[in-house]
């Protein structure tokens, strides 16, 4: 290796010192710019992403069609092609019709989003939605569906903002346990198994608590947190009393890694 | 100028595969290991370039990966800005010593090389995690989110590779490796 080559090594890792050195709303604004110019990729390939997953379903149903019905004519799958579609979209008009709802009964301010990717990192649980500060979104607000608590934003770009899940060991949350006095902070685990729709841990419960399977967790919404009063996390799953306090693991409302349409909570009404 | 143009054809490789590598799902046999495509991408960089070429490219992996994956939660930052450059800059330069055994023909160097510089970039994040959150949980999971990206980037590699050599007017050296084999 030449004198040049070390020089220029040298001169490689101060930058990266230098640029360690920055403080985090900095590194925030550049990973805001970055995630606007990987954006059309995200969008573009949620759109196909989408578009496949229709096709293999599609084809799926047409498959068991054709198993059960050997006799039938080409006009006869066609039809029942055709009518199959019509019902998928009347499944998703009733989806989007029970969240249409949700959003007008909600006592939040809300505003909808699509899920645009997830997270292929390892140790993190985050993913992507469409909707950024010029949709009025901030950071540290809550993700939500119908069913119950998804996460929080933590970077918002200009249409696009990540959200951390409660899945992520990261993402502690107030939380009161149904049917009892019991309060603790919920957080994922560092690593989920993958494949299922992960777990939660709630912890600093007293070890005398008298927990049962599919009591449900609620944000307690304590001081001026991030997550308001009352929003469903989960149910319990076991509780363990521990040598100074008490631990419950808990199953998550929604499962993160299955959830498209959410809703970002940006105020009160 | 042919190196530039194959750096600059690499950068943009990596560039794509950042946000293209999030809608390759989990591997669920290998404990929902995932297909990690910049690492094995800058592997042949740093095999492929000069060594003014493969530091810059470095610089370039470490800081969009890092930009991908910055993780700040109430003003605080997981893993700051620029580590990965001093990761990929440290790994490339290990990697370019290979340089001419790579070139004489031994394109099974990419695939090693590949697998290691992918698990140990896991390893490293996975440790500097772990110092952060205070408490190092070591189990199965973890053993096979390590490996089993390491082991996926050995199986796609050969196909990198193949592409790589294979679109040789932007790669450089990819001719010289031609040249080499057919002497032979």
């Amino acid at each position: 290796m030449n004198r040049l080559l070390i020089i220029l090594i040298i001169a490689a890792v101060a930058v990266a010192v230098l640029l360690s050195a920055l403080g985090s709303r900095s590194m925030q604004k550049l990973q805001e710019t970055f995630l606007g110019a990987v954006a059309p990729i995200l969008r573009t390939g949620s759109s196909v992403q989408r578009q496949i997953g229709a096709v293999g379903s599609g084809l799926k149903t047409l498959d068991q069609l054709e198993d059960e019905n050997r006799q039938l004519s080409t006009q006869n799958k066609e039809l029942r092609a055709a009518n199959q579609m019509l019902r998928g979209y009347e499944s998703e008009n009733n989806k989007l019709r029970a969240a249409l709802e949700y959003r007008k009964n909600s006592a939040f301010q809300l505003v909808p989003a699509r899920v645009i990717s997830r997270d292929a990192s390892t140790w993190w649980n985050t993913v992507k939605i469409n909707r950024g500060f010029e949709d009025g979104v901030e950071t540290d607000r809550p993700v939500l569906t119908d069913v119950g608590l998804i996460g929080k934003t933590i970077t918002v770009a200009k249409n696009e903002s990540i959200v951390l899940l409660i899945t992520d060991e990261t993402c502690k949350i107030a939380v009161k346990i149904e049917g009892s006095r019991e309060q603790g902070i919920c957080s994922g685990l560092r690593v989920q198994e993958s494949g299922q729709g992960g777990e939660l841990q709630v912890n600093f419960l007293s070890k005398s608590a008298d927990l049962q399977p599919g009591q449900k967790v609620y944000t307690a919404g304590v001081g001026n947190g991030v997550f308001p009063f009352g929003l469903p996390v989960g149910e319990v799953k076991s509780f363990q009393a521990k040598t100074l306090d008490g631990q419950a693991i808990v199953i998550p409302a929604v499962d993160p890694s299955k959830v498209e349409d959410v809703f970002v909570v940006v105020g009160a009404k | 100028m042919r190196a530039t143009l194959g750096g600059l054809a690499l950068a943009l490789a990596i560039f794509l595969a950042l946000p293209i590598q999030e809608f390759v799902p989990p591997f669920q046999p290998l404990f929902g290991a995932r297909l990690v495509l910049v690492p094995m991408l800058f592997c042949y960089g740093a095999l492929a370039l000069p060594g003014w070429g493969m530091l810059l490219l470095a610089l370039f992996t470490g800081f969009v990966t890092d930009l991908m994956y910055l993780h700040v939660v109430g003003g605080q930052v997981e893993i700051a800005l620029g580590w990965s450059m001093v990761y990929f800059v440290t790994f490339g330069a290990l990697a370019h010593g290979f340089q001419p055994a790579f070139l004489r023909g031994h394109w099974w160097i990419h695939i090693l090389l590949s697998a290691a510089g992918t698990s140990m970039f896991l390893a490293l994040q996975y440790m500097m995690i772990s110092f952060r959150r205070e408490g190092l949980v070591f189990n199965e999971i973890v053993l096979w989110r390590i490996l089993g990206p390491g082991l996926l980037a050995a199986i796609f590699a050969p196909l990198v590779h193949l592409i790589a050599t294979w679109s040789s007017h932007f790669v450089p050296q990819a001719g010289l490796i031609r040249a080499y084999r057919t002497r032979r």
